[in-house]
């Protein structure tokens, strides 16, 4: 009783610090937020040319750990073989995935989220030297960043790095797809520029008309042809409850979105890796509509995590060629990183 | 652990630094707790070494009171044996002065020596071998003197001479 209260007593001396660190194609981002007595102190953040351990990046990190037995050390996964599937019974995970590989982690006993046990084993390995306390999935941060749509709404919800996508479907909490999706490393390809250039001036031209759409004209859209198998028009219906969707929070963000895709609308890479980003998710939703093992709904609505300011281009990609009620909301992933491994520690 | 695939490595508040303070602070408790216990074994040997050091000049005193009454009993013993050496030494020379008075003829059958008296008993061939020769010498010492006289058979006399010395008188 006495050692626990001067143990706490010892505790409520020390700050604890939550070291994230998040790894894209440009290095290594280590954001750390100290927090004293439950209280906010202070948050660094230092962006590191590297994959792994050097060096400068355990001398940053160590800074913050010599400073209190506290430390909280989390990795945002980034492996190629993780994934999400609508169920926690084990007997049931088979038929979406072999976990016989796998280490998986249920979500209130209704989906789970895995990754190969190997790849972990390789991330604790590579950081063996710090040691780290919490691999998060991108599809916890996904939900934990969504967490006040995903209770209540039925809709798709995706989160972009730079090298990875994740993508999820739920509706009312429950998840019915799932998929990550690694995105190669772009590279200029005068065909796809081409391909890219006459989508944007169909884009163009469409404005322009303001007649309605021409699907026969947009060359994407063509494998939504399938769609049409779908039948299920009654679900178009609901489009009319979209608008209960559209809280003011949403419309900033909309708002903000378009703002900070005028900064990057000249970059015609960043056009191109959008496109490339649609897709890949254009793709994946139509796994998610033909594969029999899912729940498939038609999907109007998705939410974007944005983690790396995506242009107005994306947005438009998927309103203009999915018909799809888009709805993007940046995110520092660093510090949903860290705001769920505070969330860890406290819970 | 609700969201990561691994658990977070135990944290404890005891650092290597908090660990290396604590054996510091715990060895210089123990020597503060040793030096106190040290110095209150001595204090309490201090204390018993005191009391048994009061004890024995309690009884010193006693032993040294007691040979001062021994003392003051023995030099009174060496007054009392000196004063009787000097009486027997005058005894001594009393008697011998006595028998030295005694005359040849006359024979001593008891001499009874008191603190202030003298009898001799004896025999004496007639009264006046006894008046003459020894009476006159014991007048001159003894204040009193009384003689009687029995016959002894054989022509002689039986006397017995009482004396006595008078220091009152004499010292008048």
């Amino acid at each position: 009783m006495r050692i626990g209260i001067i143990v706490k007593f010892l505790e409520s001396l020390y700050s604890k610090a939550f070291i994230n660190i998040v790894i894209d194609r440009n290095g290594t981002t280590v954001y750390v937020q100290t927090y004293k007595k439950e209280k906010l102190q202070d948050s660094y953040e230092e962006q590191f040319d590297v994959f792994g351990l050097n060096e400068k990046l355990l001398d940053y990190i160590h800074n913050f750990t010599k400073e209190t037995p506290f430390f909280y050390i989390a990795y945002l996964d980034n492996s190629t073989l993780q994934g999400a599937i609508p169920t926690c019974v084990k007997n049931e995970m088979a038929r979406y995935q072999d976990m016989s590989e796998s280490e998986y982690k249920c979500y209130n006993k209704q989906w789970a989220y895995y990754t190969s046990k190997s790849d972990l084993y390789e991330i604790e390995k590579n950081y063996e030297k710090i040691g780290l306390d919490f691999i998060f999935s991108p599809f916890s941060l996904l939900v934990h960043f969504f967490k006040d749509k995903i209770a209540d709404f039925f809709a798709g919800y995706i989160l972009i790095q730079e090298d990875l996508i994740t993508l999820s479907v739920f509706e009312n909490a429950i998840l019915l797809y799932a998929e990550s999706i690694n995105i190669e490393v772009y590279e200029p390809d005068e065909a796809l520029d081409e391909t890219l250039l006459e989508d944007e001036e169909e884009l163009d031209i469409i404005e322009e008309i303001d007649e309605g759409i021409d699907l026969d004209d947009i060359s994407a859209i063509d494998e939504l042809d399938s769609l049409d198998d779908f039948g299920d028009i009654a679900d178009l219906d609901s489009l009319d409850d979209i608008d209960d969707f559209s809280h003011n929070e949403d419309a900033e963000e909309e708002l903000d979105e378009e703002v900070a895709a005028i900064t990057h609308e000249t970059k015609d890479s960043v056009s191109t890796e959008d496109y490339q980003r649609f897709t890949l998710i254009q793709e994946s939703i139509n796994r998610y509509y033909h594969d029999e093992k899912y729940d498939s709904k038609f999907l109007e609505t998705i939410y974007i995590a944005d983690g790396v300011g995506t242009s107005s281009l994306l947005k438009q990609y998927f309103e203009e060629e999915m018909f799809l009620n888009v709805y993007v909301r940046s995110i520092d992933i660093a510090q949903e990183l860290s705001s769920l491994c505070v969330e860890e520690v406290v819970s | 652990m609700k969201y990561s695939y691994i658990k977070p490595r135990p944290k404890s508040v005891f650092t290597l630094e908090v660990k290396l303070l604590s054996t510091f602070f715990s060895i210089s408790f123990l020597m503060l707790f040793m030096t106190y216990a040290f110095l209150l074994f001595k204090d309490y040997s201090f204390e018993k070494s005191l009391k048994s050091i009061e004890k024995r000049d309690t009884q010193l005193h006693t032993s040294l009171a007691k040979m001062k009454e021994q003392i003051v009993y023995i030099e009174k013993e060496r007054a009392l044996a000196q004063s009787i050496q000097t009486e027997n030494t005058v005894l001594k020379d009393s008697i011998t002065n006595l028998f030295d008075l005694v005359p040849p003829r006359i024979t001593l059958s008891t001499a009874m020596l008191g603190k202030k008296s003298l009898i001799l008993k004896g025999i004496t061939p007639n009264k006046d071998v006894y008046n003459f020769m020894l009476q006159a010498p014991l007048r001159s010492i003894f204040h009193e003197t009384y003689s009687s006289f029995y016959p002894a058979g054989n022509g002689w006399m039986y006397f017995v001479s009482t004396n006595y010395i008078d220091e009152g008188n004499h010292e008048n």
